[in-house]
């Protein structure tokens, strides 16, 4: 069975945000919600002061901890890896939210929907339209777009980098463009000392 | 790195530390209804208080699910949170909620009007759910502590001293009850007991931030936040000198004056809901990632 990741090229991500606009549209992300975000940081001083992004997105951990604190069983892992949330069964008691040390659980409040994609209070017939997946007060995360990785395709936030900063892919195909990239590059996971074993890496 | 250094950055894009926001009040205040009301009928039940024990247990059986329903994204939901105590605390809490509340209200009515309804004080049943009830109310009173303690995302909260203060502190408030509504007699035995409580809760912050300073980034960020931000009045002045000392000088100084006795209740309930709200405000979320060569460890 296929262990779907996902690896970040730091060197190429140019911190243009398409990911996020892409993933907003593909997956209705009402204002104020998002399920990737492109982190900025600053170092150094002038003249040789630097600016890298850091793109983040939930890391579908194979010892995810927000699957083990969930009460209702709400988050479950798929057999292709893929950490997904069952709308139907979440409380929204935000436990995952504490329990995920990556901070990428959102909590959908009714007051999210109803502010409108510009924040006008107006809700364009596209909102409307893709709105009705969520259930308010429910806690949601980025689910690699399983939707479109059913039918073979790669998630939205992939296919629009300009750059090719995401490549996604099976991990255990050691043949895979992700594979290959964490052998050469020596990918690292985000904050490994907590054991949570991310699918997820980043090279530089 | 001193904490004026560390980048903040709240919901921002920018790379940093980040607050824990989704645990708000409305959850710190579900939390102190438990452990209040949980300590006050523990206690009252081994003292064989009546009053204590209808206390704590409406204490626990409104406040409790009141604060919790209003925390909840879905509420009419919240009966799925038992599902699945093989694995989270929220499950085994809820669960040792709901006995303790059935077992509890059960004892209080054989206690009460055992004679009337033909149930004998000697039979086995008062004294089984006597049994029954505390073992319910010591898993209220710790649940909480494991549930945060369970969480490695948050350094302050990933500790074993968590739930052991969730403990402390539930028994010490319920000692403190004690002291107020039980007759001088029956409750001086109490006051070196609550002694103990108040220096078993002075050892366990010293601890908390003994372990917090030495430990992750994020759980020294966390003591750094309560000691050298705007948070460090409150925990001073609260959770410590009102919460802590004051209680125990009254204790060693005027042990049986009922007047002080109750100041002491009010000021530990003052520092116990100070430590509860900032324990949920302090916690931070590490930077997942830093590409600054520049950067040293915290």
């Amino acid at each position: 069975m296929a262990r779907m990741g996902m690896v970040f090229d730091l060197k190429a991500c140019i911190g243009c945000n398409a990911c996020v606009i892409a993933c907003k549209q593909e997956n209705s992300l009402p204002n104020g919600v998002f399920f990737t975000k492109t982190l900025s940081e600053e170092y150094g001083v002038f003249p040789m002061a630097n600016r890298v992004f850091i793109p983040t997105i939930c890391n579908h951990c194979e010892d995810a901890p927000c699957e083990k604190v969930c009460p209702t069983g709400a988050t479950y892992t798929r057999e292709d890896g893929i950490v997904m949330v069952d709308d139907d069964k979440c409380i929204g008691c935000s436990s995952c939210s504490v329990a995920c040390p990556y901070d990428q659980r959102t909590q959908m409040e009714e007051s999210d929907f109803l502010k409108g994609l510009f924040g006008n209070g107006e809700i364009t017939p596209f909102e409307e339209d893709g709105y009705g997946r969520y259930t308010p007060g429910t806690v949601t995360k980025c689910d690699f777009c399983s939707q479109r990785v059913d039918v073979g395709l790669d998630p939205a936030c992939v296919v629009t980098c300009p750059t090719n900063a995401r490549i996604f892919g099976d991990l255990d195909d050691v043949h895979s463009a992700p594979s290959k990239m964490i052998r050469e590059r020596h990918g690292r996971p985000p904050l490994p000392e907590k054991n949570t074993k991310p699918k997820v890496f980043y090279v530089n | 790195m001193a904490i004026e250094d560390k980048v903040f950055s709240g919901d921002t894009l920018r790379s940093g530390y980040r607050f824990q926001r989704h645990w708000d009040n409305s959850m710190a205040y579900a939390f102190i209804f438990a452990e209040l009301g949980a300590g006050i009928f523990f206690v009252s039940l081994l003292m064989n208080s009546l009053l204590g024990m209808i206390m704590g247990l409406v204490l626990v059986s409104t406040g409790k699910p009141y604060f919790h329903l209003a925390h909840m994204g879905v509420p009419s939901r919240s009966w799925r949170a038992m599902l699945r105590p093989d694995r989270s605390w929220i499950s085994r809490g809820l669960l040792g909620l709901g006995a303790m509340i059935g077992t509890g209200f059960l004892y209080v009515i054989a206690l009460a009007f055992g004679e009337k309804l033909g149930i004998s004080p000697d039979s086995g049943l008062p004294g089984l759910l006597k049994v029954a009830s505390a073992t319910f109310a010591i898993v209220v009173m710790s649940y909480q502590g494991f549930a945060m303690s369970h969480s490695t995302a948050i350094g302050i909260w990933n500790s074993a001293i968590i739930p052991m203060a969730s403990l402390l502190y539930s028994l010490s408030l319920g000692v403190a009850g004690a002291l107020v509504l039980l007759p001088a007699a029956q409750a001086g035995g109490l006051v070196d007991t609550q002694l103990l409580l108040l220096l078993g809760l002075a050892i366990m912050h010293v601890m908390l931030l003994h372990g917090g300073w030495h430990g992750s980034p994020g759980a020294r960020t966390s003591v750094e936040l309560l000691l050298q931000t705007s948070y460090s009045k409150w925990f001073w002045g609260l959770v410590i000198a009102a919460g802590i000392v004051l209680p125990a000088l009254i204790m060693w100084g005027a042990p049986g004056n009922r007047l002080l006795a109750i100041i002491s209740g009010v000021a530990m309930l003052g520092g116990f809901c100070a430590w509860r709200i900032l324990i949920f405000k302090i916690g931070v979320y590490e930077p997942i990632l830093s590409m600054n060569p520049f950067r040293t460890a915290g």
